[in-house]
């Protein structure tokens, strides 16, 4: 029970809450501890200590000295309140709440804590709660219309369309009539966010009708054309969405989506080229300047037409040196022939160059005109629909002779390299195309990016440090974390991953990992900034953006990429040392000597990597000892640079799940994540969860041919359980994986017809062998014959042969006549060299 | 083909900041964690705009919520970023005049000269003068950076305010500029205008002072709010990270 404090302490105790108020933690610890001199069991003093101590770092201690108040205190608001917010602080949103509730229920009239606790609902997405902590926030203080906004917001969010209308409707009827002033923004987009519910709500003719009498008056005058424009070509109000889309056009000529919008409005069909290109025509004249209405008709013209309107596009945009040319017109190449014309118009234009210029001297911009030509071409050679890498050389060294202080010549010559399959020689190349121009960041970066491409991870964080700051103990790679580098780190980790460097990988995966969950985490202060600032409409479209945040394309990426790291360890528990060589014959040589002398290397040059890392603390802890960083906070050392805690795990596939579940989650439509899900859940005995991949990968492209290879191995994996599935799971995943792969099918005849009806497609092929060799392992002779086979596809690409020697490993095969015969076919790449 | 669309619009395309982010730190040395692209976004959601590749088969359409979008919807697309600039309002003028400022402006250096960078700037221009009344934008530029002063000066009309020395990380210094806006602002008269007529449409009379007591207790409210320093940033005040870069 708690004792009442004497009037001298309890003045005391409310210094300690004003001192933290004002940030002053160390006074409030001091004064909190003048108070439990004589008091030491008063618990909301203890509390306020430990919300002092929290804010200098001492959450450990803050956290005991929380729940011993509690203990001595439990009917008190205080004691609670401040557990919920230590909670708070360690992301523990659960259990925050829980204590906020206790506190709330301790004081329900306090609004700090309604506050706090509304906030985290907000946060963990507990609409409901969020509707009660609102309405009771506004009966409080019914007079800020911030409250009216966010009880608006959270029925909303809620899906209650119909009752946050109300909400906002109520708020405007208070101000009987009289029209805040037009420079009001707060009113303006409420006002829109009000707008934006009712279309949400699908009653566009009133969402029109109320845009239309508000939207003059609405600031942002560029979203109300655009929600006019799109609520009249939804209602197929044709005539008035024309305007609106040529008013949008008027002020941004440069968006694609405004054409389409007037082509929809003004009812053009596809096919009629004619009148789309008149269309076209009409803006390019009235903004000569203005790309868009220039390029777009490629897309749709044919024939004569679109020869003509190339050439005119491509000699303007090479007559003025447009670097980018390529880049604008590569997506045409889908089309082969448009791929066809656009090759012989541009290399007609280097003849007539050439045989015009005669060897006479040439004006500055006929050579600017040539070498840009030469450019152009160069790309369109190394470009994966048009590919000559011989002829793309040519014409790269054809540029550069011409240019030779040409960044983009020269990074396009490393570029070719990459396609030639020689990473070391295409690093090289960049590097010379950074010497160019030390001051451009993104040559930098270019340059960073092809040095990790060839698992130089030192030499690309090297390049890095040219433009960081590396004052701060992390040095180089601190400061790319705090800046939220993923690029690098992604590259950085993949390189890893290629060199088997298992724990460092790990280290890279997280590190993005975790940006994404300080993503996650951002959000939390706009719950309340936002509805001070106002703008209503860009806050909720960030909530429902942080909801599938990790649908992004950068957080597959990674994910796919540890996922990949977590099998590998799972599969080769020895890589947990480091990287182990891999003979002649392959990954799966029996020698048990050879094997345990290859350890013993590994660990050898894994302890020498930690005494360099730790040197290299030692040195930076010493030139840092005075440097804090600019904005006073000291940055803690990683204790473990190396990621040996993430390697030396014991459950590989249970750490795996963190990145694998939002990976399943958010990639329906990946097939590589699902077939990666399937290969998870098969090492965890998980078979339902594994056949529910094989289906959504089904479901993506039935002949994909990771998925062929995967059916198979379920099928034997299912015929060969060590002991049977429970009845009920047996039952499920037969009926599911009897759509896929039906019992009563021939397995061997299934592959075989898989390989006759796929003859060609390399990527095909590779599965289908691989499926014989699992079926059939004494065909192994005849597999390898026709794996070296494929080197003779016209269509094999560098990738799908480095594949093949991957499966020549699994197979235990000898690698040297596929090598061999690989690096023939492609002598300048370098991927192919054994040793 | 790169399309010129708002950061946060109707529909949104806010999801496109990790790749505005990924954009910045690849070509400028000045770099900002994404929750300052965030606050950008949120605190004047009308000022920033983003350049994409349009998908080669396009925009889906209308998949956002509510059918948004008819004739394409960029959400979801994750096309690639090749340009963004980010702008704001300068929160505290120093002569009480409304301005807008570009905090970074770039265009990957493969797309250049497609006229990208202008017309990034003319859209956020008239934002800033429509929305929030600026009577100018201002801008830092390095000296040595002829083709951006091109741009600023002879393109758009800049002109330099003075040479701020020593303003980069690196020592160099730049050229403070500005662009008078009030070209494009609004008739806001005429707006007024219709609001009166409006009012007198609906009965109401303008001279009615029966709100007079809330209305300045809102803006009561408003100017306090000023003075109170929201917390945004991985546990920073506004004041700490409205001009927190890696380099300065």
């Amino acid at each position: 029970m708690p004792q009442p404090l004497n009037s001298k302490d309890q003045s005391l105790f409310r210094q300690v809450v004003r001192h933290f108020e004002m940030k002053q933690y160390k006074k409030g610890i001091k004064t909190a501890e003048q108070v439990l001199r004589k008091n030491p069991t008063h618990g909301d003093t203890q509390a306020m200590k430990a919300l002092n101590m929290s804010q200098i770092g001492q959450s450990e201690e803050a956290f005991a000295l929380a729940k011993e108040a509690l203990r001595n205190d439990m009917k008190s608001h205080i004691t609670w309140h401040v557990y919920g917010l230590l909670y708070r602080q360690e992301k523990n949103y659960e259990e925050a709440i829980k204590a906020y509730r206790f506190a709330l229920r301790l004081e329900p009239e306090s609004q700090p804590i309604q506050r706090d606790l509304a906030l985290l609902q907000m946060q963990m997405r507990d609409y409901q709660g969020y509707i009660q902590s609102r309405s009771a926030m506004l009966q409080a203080r019914p007079g800020f219309r911030q409250n009216w906004t966010a009880l608006a917001i959270a029925h909303h969010l809620a899906g209650d369309f119909e009752e946050a209308e109300k909400v906002l409707t109520t708020y405007e009827d208070t101000l009987k009539g009289t029209t805040p002033p037009v420079a009001d923004m707060e009113n303006s987009e409420a006002i829109l966010y009000k707008n934006s519910i009712i279309a949400e709500s699908g009653n566009l003719e009133r969402a029109l009708e109320h845009l239309e009498a508000v939207g003059y008056r609405c600031t942002d005058v560029l979203a109300v054309m655009e929600m006019k424009a799109d609520y009249l070509l939804r209602l197929d109000r044709k005539a008035e969405a024309e305007a609106a889309y040529t008013a949008l056009l008027e002020r941004n000529p440069d968006n694609s989506i405004y054409y389409n919008g007037l082509i929809l409005a003004k009812a053009i069909p596809e096919t009629d080229h004619k009148a789309l290109k008149a269309l076209y025509d009409e803006w390019v004249q009235k903004n000569p300047r203005c790309d868009a209405a220039r390029r777009i008709p490629l897309d749709f013209l044919e024939g004569e037409e679109f020869k003509q309107a190339a050439d005119a596009y491509l000699q303007r945009m090479l007559k003025k040196g447009v670097p980018s040319l390529f880049v604008n017109i590569k997506h045409l190449y889908t089309n082969p022939t448009k791929r066809e014309v656009v090759q012989e118009l541009v290399e007609s234009y280097v003849s007539q160059a050439s045989s015009e210029s005669n060897g006479s001297a040439e004006s500055k911009g006929e050579n600017e005109f040539l070498s840009c030509t030469y450019y152009f071409l160069a790309q369109h050679y190394n470009y994966h629909l048009s590919r000559n890498l011989a002829k793309a050389m040519e014409n790269v060294d054809k540029a550069i002779e011409q240019s030779p202080k040409a960044v983009e010549y020269q990074m396009t010559k490393a570029r070719i390299w990459k396609h030639y399959g020689n990473s070391a020689k295409a690093a090289e190349e960049m590097e010379k195309a950074r010497l160019l121009d030390e001051k451009d960041r993104h040559i930098n970066t270019k340059a960073a990016k092809y040095a990790l491409r060839n698992n130089e991870n030192e030499k690309g964080l090297d390049l890095m440090s040219k433009f960081t700051r590396n004052e701060t103990v992390g040095g180089t790679l601190g400061d790319l974390h705090e800046m939220q580098c993923t690029w690098f780190l992604t590259e950085d980790a993949e390189a890893f991953l290629r060199q088997k460097k298992l724990g460092l990988a790990l280290k890279r995966f997280h590190s993005v990992y975790n940006i994404f969950d300080t993503w996650q985490e951002d959000q939390f202060d706009f719950h309340s900034f936002s509805l001070r600032k106002g703008m209503i409409r860009a806050y909720v479209d960030m909530v429902r953006w942080e909801d599938r945040l990790r649908e992004h394309p950068f957080y597959t990426r990674i994910a796919l990429g540890a996922v990949k790291a977590h099998l590998l360890l799972h599969d080769q528990p020895d890589l947990v040392h480091g990287p182990m060589p891999s003979g002649a014959n392959g990954l799966d040589s029996t020698d048990e000597n050879e094997r345990k002398k290859a350890l013993k290397k590994a660990k050898k040059e894994q302890q020498r990597l930690e005494k360099i890392e730790s040197d290299k603390r030692e040195a930076r802890k010493a030139a840092a000892a005075n440097a804090k960083s600019v904005d006073g906070e000291t940055k803690k050392e990683d204790p473990d640079p190396l990621g040996n805690t993430l390697v030396q795990t014991q459950d590989p596939l249970k750490d795996v799940m963190k990145f694998l579940t939002p990976l399943l989650e958010f990639g329906t439509k990946n097939i590589e994540a699902q077939c990666l899900g399937f290969e998870v859940y098969l090492r965890k005995n998980k078979h339902l969860l594994a056949v529910k991949c094989l289906s959504a990968a089904h479901a993506i492209d039935p002949s994909n041919p990771t998925l062929h290879l995967q059916l198979l191995r379920f099928r034997k994996a299912l015929d060969n359980l060590s002991e049977p599935l429970p009845e009920q799971a047996a039952e499920a995943v037969n009926a599911e994986f009897e759509k896929l792969l039906p019992k009563s099918q021939k397995l061997e005849e299934w592959n075989e017809s898989y390989l006759s009806s796929n003859k060609g497609i390399v990527a095909h092929v590779q599965a289908a062998l691989s499926g014989r060799h699992l079926l059939k392992p004494e065909s192994k002779l005849q597999c390898e014959k026709e794996l070296l086979a494929t080197l003779d596809a016209p269509e094999i690409t560098i990738d799908e042969a480095v594949i093949a020697i991957d499966l020549l490993n699994k197979w235990g095969s000898d690698k040297t006549a596929y090598a061999e015969k690989a690096s023939k076919k492609w002598p300048e790449s370098s991927v192919f060299q054994l040793n | 083909m790169v399309d010129i669309v708002p950061l946060s619009s109707y529909p949104s395309y806010i999801d496109l900041l990790p790749s505005i982010q990924t954009c910045n730190i690849t070509n400028l040395p000045e770099n900002y964690f994404l929750k300052y692209y965030l606050y950008h976004a949120l605190t004047w959601p009308q000022l920033s705009f983003v350049a994409v590749v349009r998908p080669r088969s396009g925009y889906k359409a209308s998949t956002g919520p509510g059918g948004a979008g008819a004739a394409g919807d960029v959400s979801g697309e994750y096309p690639k970023v090749v340009g963004y600039v980010l702008a704001k309002m300068e929160e505290e003028p120093t002569d009480g005049k409304q301005h807008g400022h570009i905090t970074s402006l770039s265009v990957m250096r493969t797309h250049r000269r497609l006229g990208i960078a202008e017309r990034l700037m003319r859209m956020s221009q008239r934002a800033m003068a429509e929305s929030h009344r600026a009577h100018f934008v201002s801008l830092h530029v390095r000296v040595s950076n002829v083709a951006a002063l091109r741009l600023y000066r002879d393109t758009l009309g800049f002109e330099v305010e003075k040479v701020e020395s020593g303003y980069y990380a690196d020592g160099e210094d730049a050229y403070a500029m500005h662009l008078n806006l009030q070209n494009m602002w609004l008739d806001w008269k005429a707006i007024e205008k219709r609001d009166r007529e409006n009012n007198k449409e609906n009965g109401e009379g303008d001279d009615e002072n029966v709100d007079e007591g809330d209305e300045v207790g809102e803006l009561g409210k408003k100017d306090a709010e000023k003075m109170i320093r929201v917390k945004v940033g991985r546990g920073l005040g506004v004041g700490d990270l409205v001009e927190k870069n890696e380099s300065q």
